[in-house]
């Protein structure tokens, strides 16, 4: 099932009623998910993204805009007429129902062509909790499970009618870093399996670009940019995304553009086409450093991060917008641990430029 | 799952869907909204029928077919109520009786739960286990030998016999003890090392921040006193000291026959006046402290 | 630092509460056990000087007692006729009412109203409504008998009149008044308790069961009845332990006599026959028969706890 949104705004009422102000929280916001995919809804907390999966899942009406799935417009529509799946982010159980009403539950209020019998429903119950791989807990309630048990009843609950569309709400939020590995690979393959259209939002860059066939990065109920985790990571539109996607994060510095050459400070690190001349921010990825004695760059070393395979050098220099630069290099290269300064080149497919007012991608070509 | 059973939910007629969920909303809420004001009516209706009653003339009263509202509205009725009934009289021994009750029972309920809250002694825990075991016995049990109790005292019909045996409430103990509890330790330990007295930090510290259970209990407490109806008359049903409840239902005995309705519905209007009052301008407090407690008056 | 002045001290703030609590708490019901097993006390016998034998005489007695037997049918009646329907009534009022959001608070307000009020007062006030204005004996200065507001909406709707309270009225009629009116009072709590029971209820239940399109029957027998059940086995305890209580309701629409004219104390309850032994000056039958209501009341609010433990969710 493909889900469009088309010119989707959503406003609330502001909290202070007497100044009659609405909160804008998803701002215009138009983007298509492909069927069968799943896609990552990221940014920052209180971007909107929330907001945006409620408003699919019919909990929530956009003020403005249309939402379709497939050909039909849904927007007014109640959700269970929409045939979606949706994992809260407290998962939401029914406290005194056991595992298995829990995920029967769904099941029981299907009408029409949709109604299975008795023992459908049960096989169907059963093969979900398989597909989740908590068959064994079936008669617990949901106080004697733990929480990554919990979070698969919840998929397992969401996912037993087959929904049209999957929407999971920050689902492995609640969850231990170990688990949350675990649970999102599981996610990824029970998607792979079912092949249900599915979205789910997250505020981590890293659980969104490993298991997410598109990406739509949101900042403040704006939509930023949307395509392949990796392509958004190598090509961001803007400062924000640029910053937003990756650990360790982008190097942005003070710099300017002087006919044809990229200055951070003093230092020309790249000669480039296309570009005006003016003040713009340059990013430089971690690993987009390359040590280099005659290198252009030169920073303070301040320390010398061991990784095994890698490197982490993390130095300073004065027009670096962050104290520190953190640059990953291969352990190969022989970094000297107790040198005062460190000088690097720069992978020109690496290095980014933004334009200082609206921090928006300047493109250009490598000389 | 084996990959040929997956089947996705059916489409849906989503235009018929939409008008459908529509009305059935409409519907609901049509019903709810119906059932909800037929209850406040049945709520209502005798309020109503209170104040249209107290307003009417005997002979109007008597028609056979009612009127609404009053053809001649009859103020005269509640003047004529305050004396029968005497009202004046039962309204100062209930005022008197409910605020000296009130003021004493706040003060042993905060010295008691301040006891049970911050202090340490010996036997604290079972004492106040002891004491929760006694809610659970009705009232009545108690009622029998403080009969006596007040009897052989010499207290039949003074106005010591209406306040002092109901002074302790173990429940309001309960109550502000547990608001006691939740202001953080870290505060009298503080106090402490300031030098502040236990008594100075009650009423500096501890009094203020449960204000709003404070005065939950007042309300209940003056509820409790105009209320109270079985106590005052088996020991203070002389003129002198009798209470407004007491005074209502002697004054006016009969409640079927031949009963001069009207002047009876001013006089329970006049009654009930007061707690109306109270109840408009303290709702949040009633209702907070009702939900705590579950106790009427 | 704080310990050794602190115990005498703790006593000093408990001595005013301990003192009248082991006056009018402790010792009563100390003596309260002492007086229901001595044969036939009574206040007056003791000053004359007469001493008693030791005995469950006064239990016999009670449950022998005609008069017993018929305050203990009438207390259990009006427990079982209106803890269920007004735990219900309260419970729809409740639900619909945590569903609106137009008018939730004024309504809210109405549907406290009967809580502040002075039971006594109200009670007058349903008996006037359910009265037959005028004389009903047929003496000789016989005013026209017109029928109350309540025979009067009911011969509206085309029923026929009933004698509700008055001078030979039925027992019927005199329980179903006092039923109406227990329920009225009764109401107002409940839904206080469920209300707030309703509210602090998880709304990402309901946004689940809405996604899953759940119906609105089934979100209520399914969700909201086993969510809301601790509550509602506190409203019904409660409601068990105050039905057994009953008293004051009775005496504010029948006025002292508990009845109407012709039949007097047809409808006295258990509390009522406890005041009535303690006013003739016999303490050990009321005593005994306080004891008798403790146990009433304990067992069965055992018996409820039992039966909620196996209803009540977690």
């Amino acid at each position: 099932m493909k889900v469009e949104l088309r010119n989707v705004t959503k406003a609330f009422p502001s909290r202070n009623k007497k100044s009659g102000e609405e909160v804008i929280a998803v701002n215009d916001c138009s983007f298509t998910i492909p069927d069968g995919k799943l896609i990552g809804l990221l940014g920052p907390s209180g971007c909107g993204k929330s907001t945006t999966l409620y408003m699919i899942c019919g909990l929530q009406k956009p003020t403005k805009g249309q939402i379709f799935f497939g050909e039909d417009d849904v927007t007014g529509l109640a959700p269970e007429n929409r045939g979606v799946g949706l994992v809260f982010q407290n998962y939401a159980l029914y406290p005194h129902l056991t595992v298995k009403q829990n995920i029967l539950f769904p099941l029981q209020n299907l009408k029409g062509a949709d109604k299975l019998s008795k023992e459908e429903m049960l096989k169907r119950a059963y093969e979900t909790a398989k597909l989740v791989q908590i068959d064994e807990l079936m008669d617990r309630k949901p106080s004697e499970l733990s929480g990554g048990q919990q979070q698969r009843v919840a998929i397992a609950r969401a996912l037993v009618k087959m929904p049209r569309v999957l929407l999971l709400d920050e689902p492995l939020s609640n969850l231990d870093a170990r688990l949350r590995l675990q649970t999102r690979e599981e996610i990824r393959r029970i998607q792979r399996e079912t092949k249900i259209t599915t979205v789910f939002v997250t505020h981590d860059q890293d659980e969104a670009m490993s298991i997410s066939d598109f990406i739509v990065v949101m900042k403040a109920g704006v939509v930023q940019q949307i395509g392949k985790p990796q392509a958004v990571y190598d090509d961001p539109d803007n400062l924000f995304v640029a910053k937003f996607l990756g650990t360790p994060p982008i190097n942005v510095f003070n710099g300017s553009v002087k006919g044809g050459k990229v200055y951070i400070g003093e230092e020309a690190v790249l000669s480039v086409n296309g570009v005006n001349d003016g003040e713009v921010y340059v990013g430089i990825r971690p690993e987009g450093f390359i040590l280099d004695e005659n290198g252009p760059l030169g920073c303070k070393l301040i320390n010398v991060e061991v990784m095994g395979r890698d490197v982490s050098v993390v130095s300073s220099n004065p027009a670096s917008l962050n104290p520190t630069i953190r640059s990953i290099i291969n352990a190969d290269a022989g970094v000297d641990h107790d040198a005062e300064t460190v000088r690097f080149s720069v992978k020109p497919h690496k290095l980014f430029l933004f334009d200082k007012e609206s921090e928006k991608r300047i493109r250009f070509e490598v000389k | 799952m084996a990959k040929e059973t997956i089947k996705t939910m059916h489409e849906r007629d989503i235009s018929a869907e939409r008008t459908r969920s529509r009305a059935v909303g409409i519907i609901a809420k049509a019903f709810c909204y119906a059932f909800l004001i037929f209850m406040a009516l049945v709520v209502l209706f005798p309020f109503y029928w209170m104040i249209n009653s107290s307003l009417k003339s005997l002979e109007e009263y008597r028609q056979s077919v009612p009127t609404f509202w009053p053809q001649k509205v009859l103020w005269s009725n509640y003047a004529e109520a305050f004396t029968a009934a005497s009202l004046g009289r039962l309204f100062f021994n209930t005022a008197y009786v409910g605020i000296v009750s009130t003021i004493l029972s706040l003060v042993i309920t905060i010295l008691s739960a301040f006891a049970f809250a911050r202090l340490e002694f010996k036997g604290k825990n079972l004492l106040f286990s002891a004491l929760l075991a006694t809610m659970m016995i009705p009232g009545e049990l108690f009622t029998i030998t403080n009969y006596s109790t007040v009897t052989n005292l010499g207290w039949m019909n003074t106005y010591t016999v209406l306040i002092v045996p109901f002074l302790v409430s173990v429940f309001y103990i309960y109550l502000l003890r547990q608001n006691f509890l939740q202001i953080p330790n870290e505060l009298y330990l503080a106090a402490k090392v300031d030098g502040t007295s236990d008594f100075k930090y009650l009423c500096k510290v501890m009094i203020p921040l449960s204000l709003p259970t404070l005065i939950s209990i007042t309300i209940l407490k003056m509820m409790g006193a105009w209320n109270s109806y079985i106590w005052p008359r088996l020991v203070a049903n002389d003129d002198a000291h009798r209470l407004i409840t007491n005074g209502l239902r002697n004054a006016f005995t009969d409640t079927t026959g031949d009963v001069n309705y009207p002047v009876q519905m001013a006089a329970v209007a006049l009654v009930s006046a007061p707690l109306f009052l109270v109840f408009i301008f303290l709702r949040k407090y009633i209702m907070k402290g009702v939900s705590r407690s579950g106790i009427k008056g | 630092m704080v310990e050794g002045k602190q115990k005498w001290k703790a006593w000093l703030y408990l001595a005013p509460a301990i003192v009248l609590l082991l006056v009018f708490t402790v010792w009563p019901i100390i003596n309260t056990v002492r007086m229901a097993f001595l044969e036939g006390y009574s206040g007056l016998k003791v000053a004359g000087g007469e001493s008693f034998a030791f005995g469950v005489g006064n239990f016999v007695k009670v449950i022998k007692y005609q008069k017993f037997l018929s305050c203990l049918k009438n207390t259990v009646l009006l427990c079982v006729l209106t803890v269920p329907i007004s735990s219900l009534l309260a419970l729809l009022v409740a639900v619909f009412l945590n569903s609106i959001k137009w008018l939730q608070k004024p309504l809210q307000t109405i549907f406290f109203l009967p809580y502040v009020t002075n039971s006594i007062a109200i009670g007058m006030v349903f008996a006037a409504m359910f009265n037959i204005v005028g004389s009903f004996y047929g003496t000789d200065n016989e005013i026209i008998v017109t029928a109350g507001i309540i025979n009067n909406i009911i011969e509206f709707f085309g029923g026929k009149a009933v004698n509700w309270i008055n001078y030979g009225s039925s027992y019927a009629a005199n329980i179903t008044v006092m039923v109406i009116y227990i329920v009225w009072n009764a109401l107002p709590f409940k839904i206080l308790i469920l209300l707030g029971g309703l509210q602090s209820i998880n709304k990402q239940y309901y946004d689940a069961a809405k996604v899953d399109g759940t119906s609105r029957r089934r979100i209520f027998a399914r969700i909201t009845v086993p969510l809301l059940s601790p509550m509602l086995a506190y409203v019904v305890i409660t409601g068990f332990i105050g039905g057994f209580k009953e008293y004051t309701s009775i005496i504010g629409i029948f006025g002292e006599a508990m009845g109407p004219a012709d039949a007097a104390g047809r409808l006295n309850t258990m509390v009522g026959f406890i005041y009535d032994a303690l006013s003739t000056n016999n303490q050990g039958r009321a005593s005994a028969a306080a004891l008798i209501l403790f146990g009433i009341i304990l067992v069965v609010t055992l018996i409820n706890l039992q039966v909620s433990k196996k209803r009540v969710h977690y």
